[in-house]
């Protein structure tokens, strides 16, 4: 069955462009991650998908529903937004139990269980709590009433690594007992970690839709390096390297390919410094206009 | 029912100082009511003095200020202002709440359509304009007969107040049909001072007399307190344009606030 159907998707803001005719279907069970520069398209397409935007044309469907035309088909979505913001002067546990009581059943005992596993204390004023408690807050908020959706914008900004290790597993528990993933993040490396299947947006299109292993395989980085003598001209001209830029002693370059031969390369040289990061999605997303034209 | 008791807890509070201050109002000036009954013959020349035109924007007339029915309806222009403050206030900071407080990415993906958080929140808020009016006109009323020097005419006491309940149902529908405008609205009392004061002005400055067409551009028009006292009864005209106010505002406040497009804060 699928739980996400997004046909034709169009939104216009006035002049200025939304998101332009997206397609996406999501199977019940998956991981679905969905990926783009910030500014993409990434959470209007949510937006309209929860039935917080109204699309210009086509159509978002959850469990084939519209959520304009049947809103309590939300009576199975989690969701959780990339900044939480609720009822300042509201206890956490009262803001839980109003949330819980949109649901129509006993959320306690779950509730109580993610608070522990957050480390959430229930009984302060929303209004003391930080930036990455109020996450928390929404974390347990999104899950407490057990959906068969999640919906995640950009769910780990604000949350220190220990959480986010916790966050994920959290998620990886609920998809095991059933529930599909619906990921937004501008973060490669998140998404790898977790998702079956991504879709790359940009510029308000879906650039493309692929499973995951076949991403790995084409797995990139940023590699910098600072040598203490001298790098000899070609040193970097072998396959996989793709803007290179050579300055004296230093070299920063994209690489694609067997981890292990350019490491061996880079092994030639006595480093002063070196930083291997993952690329950004422009430079990713680059690769595959590239690809494409 | 959820909503509707979310919206009321929030409210609370705010009703209760509302009410006090309007039931203030009245309570200060019915207690100077002694004094000018004494001194009455002082006191109307002293009103006389003043300008016709301020006299009837007031409310006063010179010929039964010293009865506590005339006295009470130069008062009732006060609590009018403030209880139409007050209303506006509601109007304009209940629908908006979400955008203001950032709180839309809860309520909205509820599995609950906007029409029933409309539905929710108007009725919520309107309990508590009620719940104003009857702690305001119970505190009135015990007031006027501790400071009454004879008797007058409950029923027109009665109708002169529940004028408050209708003023303040007119700029509810106003600030709540306002609201659903505003992308984000950040500060209400600014907006709600002006709709009332201007409102108010121009109803004092433009109208003439009691056949004005004027009067329809001022809700505060509507009710005029000597006609009340004449008739013991309302001017049909006006109660039809403001029920049509309050029908017509409320209906497309629920369209818009249904048609609208709820974005990211930031």
């Amino acid at each position: 069955m699928n739980v996400i159907e997004i046909e034709k998707l169009t939104k216009n803001y006035g002049k200025s462009r939304g998101i332009i005719d997206v397609n996406l279907t999501i199977e019940q069970g998956e991981v679905f991650g969905f990926i783009g520069p910030n500014g993409a398209g990434k959470s209007t397409t949510i937006r309209t998908l929860l039935g917080l935007i109204h699309p210009t044309s086509g159509s978002a469907k959850i469990f084939g529903k519209s959520c304009f035309d049947s809103p309590e088909v939300r009576r199975e979505v989690g969701y959780l937004p990339s900044e939480v913001f609720y009822y300042d002067n509201m206890r956490v546990i009262d803001l839980l139990k109003y949330s819980a009581s949109f649901y129509k059943k006993d959320c306690t005992k779950r509730i109580n269980e993610l608070a522990e596993i957050m480390d959430l204390d229930l009984n302060k004023k929303i209004d003391d709590l930080s930036f990455g408690n109020k996450k928390k807050v929404g974390i347990v908020q999104g899950l407490l009433h057990e959906p068969k959706l999640i919906i995640l914008d950009e769910p780990t900004s604000g949350l220190d690594p220990l959480m986010q290790q916790k966050f994920f597993d959290l998620i990886a528990g609920e998809n095991k007992k059933g529930a599909t993933v619906f990921f937004s993040s501008h973060i490669l490396g998140e998404v790898q970690k977790m998702c079956s299947r991504v879709a790359l947006i940009k510029d308000g299109r879906i650039i493309k839709l692929e499973k995951m292993s076949s991403l790995q395989e084409n797995s990139y980085k940023r590699i910098k390096l600072e040598t203490k003598s001298a790098m000899y001209k070609d040193a970097f001209n072998i396959d996989g390297i793709s803007k290179l830029e050579l300055k004296g002693n230093s070299a920063d370059f994209i690489y694609k390919g067997n981890i292990n031969s350019i490491i061996r390369r880079i092994g030639e040289f006595e480093l002063a410094n070196l930083t291997i990061d993952e690329p950004d999605l422009e430079e990713i997303f680059m690769h595959y206009y590239a690809k494409e034209d | 029912m959820n909503m509707y008791l979310h919206e009321l807890k929030s409210l609370g509070k705010s009703t209760l100082i509302w009410a006090c201050s309007i039931l203030a109002i009245a309570v200060i000036y019915f207690s100077l009511y002694p004094g000018i009954v004494k001194d009455a013959a002082d006191f109307k020349s002293l009103l006389s003095g003043y300008p016709a035109e301020i006299r009837a924007m007031l409310g006063i007339s010179l010929d039964n200020i010293t009865t506590i029915l005339g006295y009470y309806s130069m008062i009732f222009s006060f609590v009018a202002i403030c209880g139409a403050i007050q209303a506006t206030n509601y109007g304009l900071s209940t629908l908006s709440k979400e955008a203001r407080e950032r709180t839309a990415d809860f309520l909205l993906v509820k599995p609950v359509s906007r029409a029933s958080i409309v539905t929710s929140k108007l009725l919520a808020a309107l309990t508590m304009l009620l719940a104003t009016n009857v702690l305001y006109f119970i505190g009135a009323f015990v007031t006027a007969n501790l400071v009454k020097t004879s008797d007058y005419n409950v029923k027109l006491f009665f109708l002169v107040s529940l004028t408050l309940l209708f003023l303040q149902l007119i700029f509810f529908a106003l600030g709540a049909f306002i609201s659903v405008f505003f992308k984000k609205l950040k500060s209400v009392l600014p907006i709600s001072l002006g709709v009332v004061f201007g409102l108010y002005i121009l109803g004092a400055v433009l109208v003439t007399g009691e056949d004005d067409v004027a009067r329809f551009i001022s809700p505060f028009q509507y009710f005029n307190i000597g006609y009340i006292l004449n008739n013991a009864g309302y001017e049909s005209t006006y109660m039809i344009t403001g029920a049509l106010i309050v029908a017509v505002t409320i209906a497309a406040s629920y369209i818009i606030y249904v048609k609208k497009d709820i974005h990211a804060v930031n």
